[in-house]
């Protein structure tokens, strides 16, 4: 339907949030969620203005907007200010931490750990989401659509795959039923964090050997910060310390480079 | 049969842990008192007031049994000294109780024929006690792969702190020590062992208990320091057959406390309700919660109360103050900020700010629906709410002038209103609530009293 596999991640993106805003007692409020997308598309069309005056300026601001709704789903805040810093800088760090034309972090990322480590006002909840299977199906559902048209589902399956298994064998060690695991990975803070966020392109290592190995790091470390130093935000800290990997990876692993229409030609 | 009782109360402090079983009453933690709470007859009551990784932890013992069969077993993080144990008192749970409660709010309606004076007014609204029990020796207890790390006494409180290295071993310490432990205690022990808790067990020296001229248990308190926020609610669930309440107040300096592993949500508020609620507030509420849980199908934490503890807005109680803050374990009060100070009673409270942060979870749980134990987070969210239901009083006396008349019209279309509110609300039946109104007498409009109301009721 849409040329651009960002069309339908901005279609999916704002269906969940409006989900979440009718069916979920979110504290997320509309000032808020229209303050990221400001910040985000403006600081995007200044920098790209000045930095890249001959990029289309609608294609970057469609990654803006993906930024946005990635933040909207996922960071609550108490203030206005606290939002316009995670938005802005957001989109400032693929100006500021970029090499071979990829990003150290993946913005959406950077932006929540900004606000997380910058501002007391900051949180993730991560339990909003609740377990419902329904969700889980939507999720499923809709990410595999947007990562088959980005090329893009083996980082999701390594990490998931590996943080899964993790837990089971902890699950296991400890005697806990099988229930508790399973509530545990029904998380839908969880599940948006795999389909949506480690899967951007421009922010994970281009061969896929080199991806399978940096998915299942993170999702070690984010093990680790979560059973033994008890870390609400592991998964976001997770990426953000391995991210900056990608760029050695991708020296490691010689592989091509993402490029959003050469998947559309193969597709 | 003087069968003994046992309450096992797990607590654990990595973050924090409590709860508790027993033969006689199948539910988890404590029971509680005070006001609100008390509509929750199983319900258990926590006080966690947490500031980074430093806890203390108030466990609210409304033990309904002979208290020489009270005891308690709560899975701390590290070794608790003497001196990280304290002894509470019953007020201060009853006064956040009482503070964060829902609250009904009624207005009384001004007389149309008069200028308007709006006048708002807030509703006021087991097992045998050890010391019989023979001693084990050291080396028994050793064999067991149990270690008691120190034994104090804390007013009319017996406390050991052990350590354990196989479930089995801790489940046969404790029997043999006299407390009648469920059977499948030894698995769900098991996982705290290996999470490397100690175990913190209470029970009462009953000289010292009727020294003290209380008829109930104080609550008892434990500093710790652990970045876990937790409390495990499995092992209270170990013969639990139904659905069990417990209601957390979480005091911080940051902001409001949520649920990281399950919903919380908040319950209906700012409701009007038809005036006779005033009379049963309390089943009215019951209800109310009830509903909502069904509808959440059973799995979501329950917001009540979030609000800063120097103001309210109505006041159910005044706030607490900085006295009954440190005694519910708030140890950051050192600056004097809290400004909740001599003021009159229903006196609007806006501007008194204080440094600490109240939440109010009402947790109904059951053991297929909360598989995981609760773990919390306090977050930077200073947004207040609370449950709050208002009822308007209809104005009674002469409505002869041509206001009047118009009031009287327009009452009758509100009082339904609120009864549909009421029904929507509790799931009561909306003939009976109708029977209840005291609706005035004037001509229904057509479409105000359909035919069919009088067979099917209101839809």
């Amino acid at each position: 339907m849409f040329s651009d596999p960002r069309d339908y991640q901005i279609v999916f993106l704002t269906t969940f949030l409006g989900l979440g805003i009718m069916t979920r007692d979110w504290s997320i409020k509309p000032e808020l969620i229209l303050t990221l997308i400001l910040s985000c598309c403006l600081t995007q069309l200044v920098l790209t203005s000045l930095f890249k005056p001959a990029e289309n300026p609608v294609f970057a601001l469609k990654s803006a907007l993906i930024t946005s709704l990635g933040l909207s789903l996922l960071l609550r805040a108490d203030r206005v200010s606290t939002m316009i810093l995670a938005g802005t800088l957001a989109i400032a760090s693929k100006f500021m931490f970029t090499s071979d034309k990829k990003h150290w972090f993946n913005p959406a990322n950077f932006g929540i750990i900004i606000a997380l480590v910058l501002t007391p006002d900051a949180w993730i909840s991560p339990g909003q989401w609740g377990d419902d299977w329904w969700y889980l199906l939507l999720f499923v559902g809709m990410g595999s659509i947007v990562l088959k048209r980005v090329g893009r589902w083996d980082t999701s399956v390594a990490f998931f795959g590996s943080y899964a298994l993790l837990e089971i064998a902890r699950n296991i060690w400890l005697g806990w039923t099988w229930d508790v695991c399973l509530h545990k990975l029904m998380s839908g803070s969880l599940l948006l964090f795999t389909l949506f966020m480690i899967t951007d392109p421009r922010s994970i290592p281009n061969d896929r050997s080199a991806r399978i190995v940096w998915s299942i790091a993170i999702a070690g470390l984010a093990f680790i910060l979560r059973n033994y130093f008890y870390i609400n935000e592991a998964i976001f800290i997770a990426l953000f310390t391995i991210s900056p990997l990608t760029i050695l990876l991708d020296r490691l692993w010689l592989a091509p480079r993402f490029n959003w229409y050469s998947s559309e030609l193969k597709a | 049969m003087n069968i003994p009782r046992i309450i096992i109360s797990l607590c654990l402090a990595c973050i924090l842990v409590l709860s508790c079983a027993t033969k006689a009453i199948a539910f988890c933690g404590f029971y509680v008192g005070g006001a609100d709470a008390k509509l929750f007859n199983k319900a258990s009551q926590v006080v966690i007031a947490r500031n980074g990784d430093r806890t203390i932890l108030t466990m609210a013992n409304d033990f309904q049994g002979a208290v020489k069969d009270f005891a308690m077993v709560v899975p701390v993080p590290v070794a608790i000294k003497r001196e990280q144990v304290h002894v509470g008192k019953r007020s201060t749970i009853e006064k956040l109780d009482a503070f964060s409660q829902p609250r009904l709010v009624e207005y009384f309606d001004p007389d149309p024929c008069a200028p308007t004076i709006r006048e708002e007014m807030k509703s006021s609204a087991g097992m045998p006690a050890p010391a019989s029990a023979p001693k084990p020796s050291v080396r028994a207890d050793r064999n067991l792969g149990v270690t008691v790390e120190d034994r104090f006494k804390v007013k009319e409180y017996d406390i050991v702190i052990l350590s354990a290295k196989q479930s089995d071993g801790l489940e046969k310490w404790l029997r043999q020590n006299g407390y009648n432990i469920p059977k499948g205690a030894s698995e769900l022990l098991s996982p705290y062992i290996k999470q490397k808790l100690k175990f913190f067990v209470a029970k009462i020296d009953l000289k010292e208990f009727n020294k003290s001229g209380d008829k109930l248990l104080r609550p008892l308190q434990i500093a710790y320091r652990s970045p876990k926020f937790m409390l495990p609610i499995r092992l209270g669930m170990i013969n639990s057959r139904g659905e069990q309440d417990l209601v957390v107040y979480i005091l911080s300096s940051k902001g409001q406390a949520e649920l990281t592993n399950y919903r919380t949500v908040k319950i209906p508020t700012g409701t009007e309700i038809p005036e006779y609620i005033k009379q049963e507030f309390g089943s009215f509420y019951k209800a109310t919660f009830q509903k909502i849980y069904e509808r959440e199908q059973k799995k979501v934490a329950f917001l009540e109360y979030a609000w800063n503890t120097g103001n309210c807005d109505p006041c159910s109680s005044e706030p607490p103050t900085q006295t009954e803050l440190k005694e519910a374990g708030v140890f950051w009060l050192n600056d004097g900020n809290s400004s909740s100070k001599n003021i009159p009673p229903n006196f609007r409270r806006s501007m008194p700010q204080s440094n600490t942060f109240i939440t109010r979870l009402h947790v109904r749980y059951t053991r297929n629906k909360f598989p995981e134990d609760l773990m919390f987070q306090e977050t930077g969210n200073q947004e207040n709410f609370q449950g709050r239901y208002v009822m308007n009083h209809p104005f009674k006396g002469n409505l002869s002038c041509e206001a009047g008349k118009k009031y009287q019209q327009a009452l009758r279309p509100r009082l339904e209103k609120e009864a549909s509110n009421l029904a929507n609300l509790t799931g009561w039946s909306i003939r009976d609530i109708y029977t209840k109104i005291d609706f005035p007498n004037t001509p229904k409009k057509a479409d105000g009293n359909p035919f069919w109301r009088n067979v099917w009721g209101d839809k």
